[in-house]
């Protein structure tokens, strides 16, 4: 998850009062944020793009842009040094991603601001064209919503907010860009309406941001610049381009890869035009409110855009305009279990700059801001009133009624078996139950099966095995203790799956599950008398007598190696093949049982 | 005055002590046959008693140098310098003293070095020419005799190793002649230990003495014909290490994982279990996980090869969480507005977590009240780091109850805490997809002093009970178990856990 830093003193200066980044920190931290900690921090200024780059932690200086992707050996040179807060952002909060939103939030929970925030959007001037090519079999990129935001002259600190903002929405919204994309430019640069239509590949080529004076086509962006390099694969499906123009037929970007550098915003920028396009509307939309919003917490003022479509209908970006849900008062009280009442029901939700209309019986209209996408039922709702409350004033309490506990069987067999075997002394190991095809199988002298219940996808290529048995661990166990004084006993105790048999009761999930024990010997004088004498005892103090009959298993040695069961219990006792031993690097005779102490029935 | 009991080992000791009044140690080896601890236990034994006083003296040890007995015998390099001059008439020019030097092949800095200090060799200026060496009345005298420290190194190459010990001999001239000359011998600090008897000792002895029988081990045979009464059990010193041996016993994560397990069965919560290799609709899509959720990617989570695919559960809790997922159906929620797809839900995967275990038993058992919870192994798809393991345990749990609220959530979680030996609780908001609200569980450990995350919990959202028939609130939480067992253990490398070697199992005591 990507983590933000946040000027403290910045931050402080948004607020009416003042506050310590210690107290701000605090306060992100019950509003819900993840405050990592609050340190200081040193800046950059990357000499390709002029972005302020934060100083990552333990190093002396930054050699990458996170803003262009430039790279030096050198290291940029450094500009200030700031007490940052630093936050793990969520994604289910992207309205919490930036010193805007952040802003937003403490005002209200600090008490300095009550209620909705409202921000006017002013009557569209500027029109973008959607072309129809970028919903069609070249290109399935529809939905484009924008807006003009009109700053401050921007400083480095703003611009790296901004940018900063975008790459996090980019995260948090559009799923690395899959879902949407955003693009800032700087209005003065544009001419006209805006068109957003599609490219060939190989034609039109323009000047990308961050290689500046050097045309590149669609393609050789997305081989060779850094950033199309990077996000390719979001174009494999497309024979053309999705494109952003001018009336001059100037390129803004080429979303969702990269913008182009003749619109690029620079220090110094104050009208700013803003796109989010992509497949998906609902993204989009909650793209732009965010971005919006956010700049306006900055100073911004926004105004609207008009969307023309190929069929000549509009639609007029952002839509900013509130919803609202129905609040139950007892509901409320029920599901947080707080001592509320109307007033401070209302006084809760105002903290967190909701607004509250009483509706009479204790119903409630709660109304919530366009950028809250994380709202999609009431009780989300309720969450804001619990966190306007303040977990920390919440009086930790017992459900009241009475409910019996109870164990699962195999558990309660598990635990005798533990018992018996650490009185027999013999110690608990365990080991992971994802394991490889040659510990699992091979090294054990077993042939691997030509269906096992296998992963598809392991980040570790070899560990494709879910084990079916606990040899392999213990074997891998008596190797890490091979230079122990001898004898060394041990055993473990745990779940083991295989495949299903048709008939069996879970085999609606094509696999079973059973719990296993495997217990082990080693030593000069190890061998099968010695695990025999701890199985009958440990059959007997399970209330089982066990019952041996010869039988033959590559793992152990011919002729010393038996099956047995013994009630629920099934099993094979043996000393194991010198090959095997060899194969783990063990050089000791070992007695080894393995036991299937209980078949599991989820459903019982 | 108690009559002093002696065993026949120290009785041998008193009666040297009685007749020469003070002995040194080595003397009470050499007559007595015990070895020197022994007699040091019983002189400590006499000490306490006050019969008995240890005497410690320094004294120097000569430890001749290996091949020392060679040079004595050769002659040192100045006794022979001295001889090859007397035979040149007492002296001679330099020149001609470092040619006889070489022919004999003597050392000349050993010469001027020793030979000087013995005053027996001097040099004098020459008168125009170079300087002269001759040999002094001393030195004439030395050659019918033994230097002190040839003779001390002889003694002791003879056995006699302490000054103390050697007649007539001046510590100062040893110091001055051995004191750098380590291939003749080297002089070491020692002391002298001697056990001398006290008046009060004396008087006891004289009074009578109980001599008994003294053991290591009594056999069965003293235990039955009573000889037990005249034998003396050789006493221990008590505060010696003894060897270490360790008990059979749990690994730590069992510990932790039967604590936990304890702790809610005290609670009233019922046991659940459910398939490590599980249907995706209970891991995800039960769960109002949107089926494009990252977590879900083949980057996070274990896919099955085989079994591949699985059975869907019963039709009517799927198509209500078809609902949920698409529109949020009869929940009153937006849903995730995307068509649901019956297939990803049949995918196989291994749980990510056992919130899996839980919402069965939700599904099963979806009336008010019910407790239940589960402990088992979960998977990510991650590589193996020290911090990071594929699979790791939590412990899930929920609470269907009319009463369940977000502050019994916190009570509960609390109870849990402080049955695991966590005196401080604390709790923040989070943000999880299947809970509203959702709360953060932090737990104080004053050895660290700080407040460390133990895992996610919350109000289980309308979108995930209601489609499985389940009308009341329900608490759920899902806990780290390695976690808990690295803090408290203070494991900095989460693989040492699992790597079956006994020294993780037995650096760990039972209780902690």
């Amino acid at each position: 998850m990507p983590i933000i830093s946040v000027d403290a003193r910045r931050l402080d200066g948004m607020l009416a009062n003042d506050y310590t980044a210690e107290t701000l920190g605090e306060t992100l931290d019950r509003i819900g944020c993840d405050v990592e900690e609050v340190i200081d921090l040193d800046r950059y200024r990357c000499p390709n793009c002029g972005a302020l780059v934060e100083g990552s932690l333990g190093s002396d200086t930054v050699k990458v842009c996170s803003v262009c992707g430039h790279s030096q050996e050198d290291g940029f040179d450094k500009v200030d040094s700031v007490t940052a807060i630093r936050i793990d952002l969520l994604a289910a909060r992207p309205d919490l991603f930036d010193i805007g939103g952040l802003a937003r939030a403490l005002k209200g929970y600090l008490g300095e601001v009550r209620g909705l925030p409202h921000y006017p959007v002013g009557a569209p001037t500027l029109r973008v064209h959607i072309d129809a090519s970028v919903d069609s079999d070249d290109c399935r990129r529809p939905y484009i919503h924008c807006a003009v935001v009109e700053m401050p002259p921007l400083d480095d600190a703003m611009l790296a907010t901004i940018m900063k903002m975008q790459e996090n929405l980019h995260w948090g919204v559009g799923r690395d860009r899959k879902l949407a994309s955003i693009g800032v430019y700087d209005l003065a640069t544009l001419e006209g309406d805006i068109h957003y239509t599609t490219l060939h590949p190989d034609d039109e080529p323009f000047e990308a941001l961050g290689m500046p004076g050097q045309t590149m086509s669609g393609r050789q962006i997305l081989e060779e610049h850094p950033k199309g390099v990077a996000y390719a694969g979001l174009l494999d499906d497309c024979a053309r381009y999705p494109v952003l123009r001018d009336s001059k037929g100037v390129v803004l970007s080429m979303p969702p890869i990269i913008n182009s550098e003749p619109t690029k915003v620079r220090v110094g920028s104050t009208r700013l035009f803003v796109d989010v396009t992509g497949p998906s509307d609902a993204a989009v939309e909650a793209s732009l409110a965010m971005m919006v919003t956010s700049m306006a917490e900055l100073g911004g003022t926004i105004t609207a855009c008009t969307m023309v479509r190929p069929d000549g209908s509009t639609q007029v970006t952002p839509d900013l305009s509130p919803e609202t849900r129905e609040v139950d008062l007892t509901h409320a009280k029920q599901w947080l279990g707080l001592p509320l009442d109307e007033d401070s029901l209302t006084d809760c939700f105002e903290r967190m700059r909701l607004d509250v209309k009483p509706l009479g019986e204790g119903r409630f209209a709660v109304t919530y801001p366009a950028f809250r996408g994380d709202i999609r039922h009431p009780v989300d709702l309720l969450e804001d009133l619990a966190i306007g409350f303040g977990y920390e004033n919440i009086e930790p309490a017992l459900v009241p009624t009475m409910t019996v506990g109870k164990p699962r069987p195999e558990e309660v067999v598990s635990g005798a078996a533990r018992m018996v075997m650490f009185g027999l002394g013999f110690t608990e190991i365990m080991s992971l139950p994802m394991t490889t095809e040659a510990d699992h199988f091979t090294k054990l002298r077993l042939d691997v099966p030509e269906r096992y219940v296998r992963v598809a996808n392991p980040k570790l290529k070899a560990l494709t095995v879910v084990r079916s048995h606990l040899m392999g661990g213990v074997m891998n166990a008596l190797h890490h203790n091979r230079r122990r004084p001898m004898p060394v006993r041990l055993f473990e105790l745990d779940n083991c799956v295989r495949l299903a048999d048709g008939d069996e009761p879970t085999a609606q999930f094509g696999a079973a599950e059973e719990r296993r024990l495997c217990f082990a010997e080693i030593g000069p004088e190890a061998g099968f008398a010695a695990v025999r004498s701890v199985l009958d005892a440990l059959c007997f103090e399970l209330g089982h007598e066990a019952t041996y009959s010869a039988t033959e298993h590559p793992t152990f040695v011919e002729g010393r190696v038996a099956a047995f069961s013994a009630g629920p219990l099934e099993g094979v006792i043996g000393e194991v093949h010198p090959e095997a031993l060899d194969a783990f690097g063990i050089d000791y005779p070992v007695g080894l049982v393995e036991i299937r102490v209980a078949a599991i029935d989820w459903e019982g | 005055m108690k009559q002093l009991t002696l065993t026949e080992e120290a009785d041998s000791v008193w009666q040297f002590l009685l007749q020469y009044k003070s002995v040194t140690v080595e003397k009470l080896v050499q007559w007595t046959g015990l070895d020197q601890s022994r007699i040091m236990v019983i002189g400590a034994a006499g000490v306490d008693d006050g019969h008995i006083e240890i005497i410690e003296i320094p004294r120097i040890e000569v430890d001749p140098a290996e091949g020392s007995d060679t040079l004595l015998e050769r002659g040192l390099d100045e006794r022979r310098a001295v001889a090859a001059l007397i035979e040149e008439g007492g002296s001679a020019p330099m020149p001609r003293f470092v040619a006889l030097a070489k022919e004999h092949d003597i050392a000349v800095s050993a010469v001027f070095r020793f030979g000087a200090a013995r005053g027996w060799i001097k040099r004098e200026k020459g008168v125009g020419g170079p300087p002269t060496v001759s040999v002094t009345e001393a030195g004439r005298a030395a050659m019918s005799g033994e230097a002190p420290d040839e003779r001390a190194v002889r003694l002791a190459l003879g056995g006699k190793r302490y000054l103390d010990e050697m007649d007539g001999i001046d510590v100062g001239s040893i110091r001055k002649l051995l004191g750098g000359r380590k291939e003749l011998a080297r002089l070491r600090d020692r002391t002298r230990r001697e056990l001398a008897l006290t008046a009060r000792g004396e008087l006891a002895y004289k009074a009578g003495r109980r001599l008994v029988v003294e053991r290591s081990q009594l056999t069965q045979d003293d235990l039955r014909t009573g000889a037990w009464r005249d034998i003396a059990l050789r006493p221990y010193d008590v505060t010696l290490p003894a060897a270490r041996v360790y008990p059979a016993k749990p690994h730590p994560v069992r510990k932790i994982i039967e604590q936990t397990r304890r702790a809610f069965l005290e609670l009233g919560f019922e046991e659940v279990g459910s398939p490590a290799v599980e249907v995706a609709f209970w891991n995800f899509d039960a769960l109002f996980q949107p089926q494009d959720h990252p977590a879900r990617d083949m980057q996070d989570t274990f896919y099955m090869a085989e079994p591949a695919v699985g059975e869907l559960p019963r039709e009517e809790w799927v198509s209500g969480v078809q609902a949920a997922h698409e529109d949020g159906g009869e929940t009153g929620s937006t849903g995730w507005g995307y068509r649901w797809s019956p297939e990803r839900a049949q995918a196989m995967v291994l749980r990510t977590h056992c919130t899996s275990a839980t919402i069965r038993a939700l599904a099963r058992h979806p009336a008010a009240p019910y407790k239940a919870f589960c402990v088992g192994w979960t998977h990510r798809n991650e590589t193996l780091s020290y911090k990071h393991l594929p699979v790791f345990h939590q412990v899930d749990g929920i609470i269907i109850d009319e009463h369940a609220s977000l502050s019994t959530l916190l009570g509960t979680l609390k109870a849990f805490y402080q049955k695991m030996g966590f005196e401080k609780v604390r709790f923040k908001p989070a943000f999880y997809p299947y809970t509203e609200p959702s709360v953060d569980v932090m737990v104080y450990m004053p050895e660290r002093g700080k407040w460390l995350e133990m895992g996610g919990s919350g109000i289980f959202r309308p979108e995930v009970t209601e489609p499985l028939g389940c009308e009341h609130p329900v608490l759920a939480w899902g806990l780290g178990i390695e976690r808990l067992a690295m803090l408290r253990l203070g494991f900095s490398d989460i693989r040492d856990l699992y790597q079956g070697g006994l020294d993780v199992v037995e650096g760990v005591p039972v209780c902690r």
